[in-house]
């Protein structure tokens, strides 16, 4: 399913063109998930007081960094957009560039009949700036004038016509998206899942050189070398700041096994808790820091590959996988390889969860009074993995793109080992 | 002595824009009284209801509409005007319309080669609209590039010919203010125009 993002030029509480996202975001369900975003509390850009880190413009940022593209919808004032608008898409364009090459449909709705023709086009004109760098939708505009008499009590557009063509229009966008993904796929023609390196024999800004990576002491020697925040030292977070103990404490309580696997592909952190053999994927302390080719058999190499290429490329975000011995209805472990991004939308490294589902479904059917019944005509399940050693796990990568080079994970059942080796 | 109102597009207080509207009020110092004001402080626009606008907006309309014309001085943030410079204009031609057959001179400076060439352009387009409809001066581009390497240690132009545009452009526009003056065959029904233009969210904001 496509993902918009929808933004609306002003600050005022009431106004025509929300209504206009809103019957947008209602009405095409089927065409995209459509989320709206705020900006009353975005301040007016400065260029001497750089606010690009607040929460509110990171919020932006990452969002919009993760849509597949974004609708903008502006009112006119003065025969161009609104200072609110500018003001956010200057924020968008000084120290942070989401919309750099990020598909962008305009609409607009006003008064009288020029349905915010002239807005449009200066709206235009600043997203093909080169800070901005949208890729703006050609043709196909949408002014929806009169706007006093367009919407009914309902916030249901009258006019047939006119739905029937913002319609046409948000189907066109959704494929024109489709279209220039093919822009943005080059690296990942010319990468391949074998040229993934699990032995972590590179480096990345934040991998620590000169320690072993596979000495049992990693990470005291890396913290040392470092000279690494530690037990009532603070650090600071997006939103919050915590000491380093509260951090574990946070962590540890966590219901489910982490693992952090860097862009290097070094396993630098699991939420310790408890002795491997206890665990439900087991790791030991000494084996944090060793690449990811250390922690897992050779035969499981060849779908850790795929996988962590996959969330690398943006192929996928999520790989989900169920372990093999999984027994129906009593026991039901899951693990989920979530892709990890920066504030610029690079690849940062896996976010590794393992968790028993069975335990959750248990307590929700209980809760619900309601029973599991079996599927009759349900095909290639993954009952238990046991039964089906071979099962296909392609199905369970929730691609974005149905793109015939979708890596077949077969394989990657063994990597649900983990670090166990 | 033509009494007029400076305004720098911006709200940083290093701009070099903010240094051009200083240049000029001390280079013509002798040839007329400009005032700046600065736009930094204002809310983003939204429609107040009632039209009850902060009392800064109040105090930079009621001194635009004394003045006998207007010098604004625009950056360019990303091919158009900066934000801060729009949402001025915004609140200055919502509940009080002191643009209204004004003359205005747009200036600009920026960084690269271009000296704003097309945020200058997007100004004009604004004070065009009928809520402004300002009386801009026609034909006067005056386009300051490299703006970090034009003014000395005093804060002038070291750039003669620089120079001599922006005195004969000043002088012209001196000469278009006292012409403005016969233009008054519209402004009252321009001015009523602009207060019964009613934008997107009037009514509701009401």
């Amino acid at each position: 399913m496509m993902k918009f993002v929808g933004i609306v030029g002003t600050i005022a509480e009431k106004s025509y063109n929300r209504k206009l996202l809103e019957y947008i975001v209602k009405h095409y369900t089927e065409i995209a998930e459509i989320e709206m975003l705020d900006i009353k509390d975005v301040p007016m850009f400065n260029a001497s007081k750089d606010q690009t880190n607040s929460e509110v413009i990171q919020n932006l940022n990452n969002k919009i960094l993760a849509a597949d593209g974004v609708i903008l919808v502006t009112p006119e004032h003065n025969h161009t957009t609104t200072a609110a608008m500018k003001s956010v898409l200057e924020w968008l364009s000084f120290n942070v560039h989401p919309f750099e090459n990020k598909p962008v449909l305009i609409v607009g709705a006003s008064y009288f009949s020029q349905g915010s023709s002239r807005a449009q086009l200066s709206l235009r004109q600043i997203l093909d700036s080169p800070g901005v760098n949208a890729l703006v939708m050609p043709g196909n505009e949408f002014l929806l004038g009169n706007v006093k008499e367009a919407f009914d009590d309902n916030g249901e557009l009258k006019d047939e016509r006119t739905a029937g063509f913002l319609g046409s229009v948000l189907e066109k966008f959704a494929k024109w998206v489709e279209v220039l993904k093919a822009l943005n796929t080059k690296e990942k023609e010319e990468t391949s899942w074998e040229d993934e390196d699990l032995t972590a024999a590179g480096a990345v800004d934040t991998t620590v050189r000169g320690v072993d990576p596979d000495a049992d002491d990693w990470v005291e020697l890396a913290a040392q070398k470092t000279k690494a925040a530690q037990k009532k030292e603070y650090v600071k977070l997006n939103s919050g700041l915590l000491t380093v103990d509260q951090l574990n404490w946070f962590l540890n309580s966590m219901p489910m096994e982490l693992t952090y696997a860097d862009d290097n592909n070094q396993f630098i952190y699991y939420n310790h808790t408890k002795p491997g053999k206890e665990m439900l994927a087991p790791r030991e302390p000494e084996q944090t820091g060793s690449p990811i080719s250390k922690v897992h058999p050779d035969r499981a190499r060849d779908g850790v590959k795929k996988t962590i290429h996959a969330l690398r490329t943006g192929e996928t975000d999520l790989v989900k996988m169920p372990v093999p011995g999984n027994q129906i209805n009593e026991r039901y472990l899951m693990h989920y390889y979530k892709a990890m991004h920066d504030e610029e939308g690079n690849y940062r490294g896996v976010n590794e969860w393992v968790l028993d589902m069975w335990p959750i479904v248990k307590a929700y059917l209980e809760q619900t009074g309601q029973k599991l019944v079996k599927d009759e005509n349900a095909q290639d399940v993954i009952a238990s993995a046991s039964k089906h050693e071979e099962a296909k796990v392609e199905e369970n990568i929730e691609t974005k793109v149905n793109t015939s080079e979708e890596p077949r994970l077969d394989e990657g059942i063994d990597s649900v080992t983990g670090a166990s080796e | 002595m033509n009494k007029y109102i400076g305004i720098a597009g911006t709200n940083s207080p290093s701009s070099t824009n903010k240094k051009l509207v200083e240049y000029i009020q001390r280079h013509f110092a002798n040839e007329a009284e400009i005032e700046i004001i600065s736009i930094a402080e204002l809310p983003v626009f939204y429609k107040v209801p009632g039209r009850v606008l902060p009392e800064r907006v109040s105090v930079i309309s009621k001194k635009i509409a004394e003045s006998d014309g207007v010098i604004i001085s625009t950056p360019e943030y990303d091919h158009s005007a900066p934000a801060v410079l729009m949402n001025a204009l915004e609140w200055l031609s919502y509940g009080s319309h002191p643009f209204v057959g004004k003359p205005v001179m747009v200036v600009g400076a920026s960084y690269g080669t271009l000296g704003a060439s097309r945020a200058q352009a997007h100004v004009r387009q604004i004070l065009d609209s009928p809520e402004l409809q300002a009386r801009i001066m026609p034909s006067s581009e005056f386009l300051v590039d490299h703006s970090l390497g034009i003014f000395d240690e005093n804060g002038n132009l070291n750039n003669d010919e620089k120079i001599t545009r922006l005195n004969e452009l000043f002088k012209d526009f001196e000469t278009f203010v006292e012409i403005s003056k016969n233009l008054n065959n519209t402004i009252k029904a321009n001015k009523e125009l602009a207060e019964n233009y009613t934008w997107e969210d009037d009514e509701e904001g009401k």
